[in-house]
């Protein structure tokens, strides 16, 4: 009987505090996070963490204080995160705000009053539990205690540093000194540091070759690719092999062949010949997918068919750029896909370049990121992964079902 | 190597899993039993590593190289809890899991290229990939012995022990799970400058993430074995829509930078 009121009584207020969550957002709208700014966040966390030490004190005294942490509270909590994040899966996440799911911020889930509301309450039971396990720490297993610590510090720090990330893109055009950005609300927004891009750079993959129906307008799914001279590879019934491949060619006036020349715009040309294996005819010439100056290139196989080679994949690209900090120090990093630099507590990271031109694209977009609760999340990731790794340990020990004790 | 290859390996592979699987069944000894198993899933590494070599990439980009992990840590785990526990039927259930994920992989050949776009090529890409696959593994392991357990013929009650099967299953497994998703809030943070941006990979790893945690929660304080049985399969089915049900999923269409 006890079970069935503890599960009754904890889903009841999670069913409270959806309709709380569910009122506030028809009245008031999306939830708005700003006033959780440097310093209001690491004040209101300090508090709350006062405010849990106090609640689990007076637990002890107060009854249902106490229940805001037993396992009750955990499962009804944890369940009501669980169905949130379900709908938060389900739901298409665009700024409407039609129909029911708008309406009650679903499809603006993050700023939704019921999801903060929800999440807040999981991260108190969470919180307390935290209490209550670091007075009994040498009854607890390790595993447990360190992963209900570790997880807390990551949710609590994500949600109190949510108002301090700050993402911000700079357009920046060769040998031209930028510090203005753009936020994502298109707003500008002053950097305290001037950006250069000193040099761009790509590296591309090999090309490859596909047979091309100008009628249909589709590709074959089978290519070949051009990594050397002399590879081969059946393709629609064509065997096409490479006889010539020049990374940086371009094709001479009123002639069918191409040469190598290192210009801006130069493109990559692979000399094709292709063998019908059914009827054995041959064909040979010069396959190109152009740049933002020359035209592509295909070989024709009859009127309809030809070979063709799309744009190369890009392997890796840098940004070369000079930073300038607001105390006029001037310094050179490579900007690239997984590798940020830093300036200070910003973090910039290669987004984009002009991909009509390609490997000669002479702009860069980078973001420049600033989030100030990142090293308290990083330390806390950290020991998540560490606890992971004493979880996995210590798993095949002790049983732990339902303990035999009264009522249960 | 080349993905054709795929068939000799996987038809020499299960050959030795079928034999570790009778072997188990009929009670044989314990280190043949399982060494015989152990010779299946290195013949099928064998053929990821040929994978590996030729592509000049690690063999975790599509949907059909993550299925290959799935099925090769799905017979590790088979011989881990064998080897751990002695149940005679763990190696039969992982050797029709794997050969299911590998007929799938033989049915629907694709297309591999060598490229590897720049966002993937970051020290987090294999052990993220890796350890993702082997916590699946686990909980398709735990997801049939819950199986087996509700819907026995005999209708037996499941015992403490097999139930500690399933906890323990469920730890290593969630244990994973963490380390991968973890793993993926560093390089996040790495390659887009934000370790958590609710892409709808990462909703539904966090809602699988719950899911079993709540299996943990729940088991501590509930004896009734049918709701623990029925959330087992159910975070199952939430894994699935993270690992591939998105590609389908209309919400998720053109959102996800999880594309590759």
């Amino acid at each position: 009987m006890n079970l069935q009121w503890g599960y009754k009584r904890a889903f009841l207020r999670c069913a409270l505090l959806f309709v709380v969550g569910a009122v506030l957002q028809l009245v008031f709208g999306d939830f708005d996070n700003s006033f959780l700014r440097y310093p209001w966040g690491l004040i209101l966390a300090i508090n709350y963490l006062y405010l849990l030490l106090l609640v689990y004190v007076q637990g002890a005294k107060w009854k249902w204080l106490q229940q805001l942490s037993d396992s009750y509270a955990m499962v009804s909590s944890l369940t009501s995160m669980l169905l949130l994040t379900i709908i938060f899966g389900f739901t298409r996440q665009d700024p409407s705000t039609e129909g029911v799911i708008g309406a009650l911020g679903f499809s603006r889930m993050t700023s939704s009053w019921i999801f903060i509301i929800i999440f807040f309450y999981f991260l108190t039971t969470l919180g307390v539990t935290v209490m209550r396990d670091l007075h009994h720490w040498r009854h607890m297993r390790v595993a447990t205690l360190l992963s209900h610590v570790v997880v807390f510090i990551a949710l609590a720090s994500s949600m109190f540093g949510s108002a301090d990330k700050l993402r911000v893109m700079v357009n920046m055009q060769l040998d031209r000194m930028t510090y203005m950005a753009q936020t994502h609300d298109g707003e500008d927004y002053e950097l305290p540091f001037a950006l250069t891009l000193k040099e761009f750079k790509m590296e591309e993959y090999p090309a490859k070759l596909y047979v091309l129906d100008t009628k249909t307008e589709s590709s074959s799914e089978q290519f070949l690719l051009a990594e050397y001279e002399g590879a081969e590879a059946e393709v629609n019934g064509w065997q096409l092999k490479v006889k010539q491949s020049i990374d940086m060619a371009v094709r001479m006036p009123q002639s069918e062949e191409f040469m190598e020349v290192h210009h801006v715009g130069a493109v990559p040309a692979v000399k094709v010949e292709a063998r019908n294996t059914r009827t054995d005819e041959k064909r040979e010439g010069w396959v190109s997918c152009g740049s933002h100056i020359f035209e592509p290139a295909y070989l024709w196989l009859d009127e309809r068919y030809a070979v063709a080679m799309p744009r190369r994949e890009a392997k890796r690209y840098l940004s070369r750029i000079e930073i300038m900090d607001e105390k006029g120090e001037q310094w050179r990093e490579d900007v690239e896909v997984n590798k940020p630099a830093r300036v200070g507590s910003w973090r910039i990271y290669q987004v984009g370049y002009d991909t009509q031109r390609g490997r000669w694209s002479s702009s860069s977009v980078v973001e420049c990121v600033k989030d100030g609760w990142w090293p308290v999340v990083r330390v806390a990731l950290w020991m998540i992964l560490v606890t992971a790794v004493v979880m996995f340990l210590t798993a095949g020990g002790r049983h732990f079902g339902p303990k035999k004790q009264k009522g249960a | 190597m080349s993905w054709d290859n795929l068939l000799i390996f996987a038809v020499a592979a299960t050959l030795c899993w079928l034999v570790g699987a009778v072997m188990a069944m009929r009670g044989k000894a314990v280190v043949p039993t399982a060494s015989v198993s152990a010779i299946g899933s290195v013949i099928f590494f064998a053929f990821i590593v040929g994978m590996w070599i030729s592509l000049e990439r690690p063999p975790l980009r599509t949907m059909g190289e993550t299925r290959l992990w799935y099925s090769f840590f799905l017979s590790l785990a088979g011989i881990a809890v064998y080897l751990r526990w002695r149940y005679r039927w763990i190696l039969s259930f992982s050797t029709l899991m794997s050969v299911v994920f590998i007929s799938i992989n033989l049915l629907r050949p694709e297309i591999h290229s060598k490229s590897l776009m720049p966002a993937l090529q970051s020290p987090w890409f294999v052990p993220h990939v890796i350890v993702y696959m082997f916590a699946y593994a686990m909980m398709g392991a735990v997801t049939l012995f819950a199986l087996y357990l509700w819907l026995r013929p005999s209708h037996k009650e499941p015992s403490a022990e097999e139930m500690g099967v399933c906890d323990n299953l469920v730890r290593i497994g969630w244990a994973f799970l963490t380390l991968g998703m973890v793993m993926g809030a560093l390089w996040a943070k790495q390659a887009w400058g934000d370790y958590w941006t609710w892409d709808p990979k990462e909703t539904w790893a966090a809602a699988t993430w719950l899911g079993y945690l709540l299996y943990l929660h729940l088991r501590k304080i509930s004896k009734d074995h049918n709701v623990l049985f029925a959330l087992l399969i159910f975070a199952f089915l939430m894994l699935q829509m993270c690992w591939w049900g998105i590609n389908y999923l209309p919400s998720a269409q053109g959102v996800s930078v999880h594309v590759y």
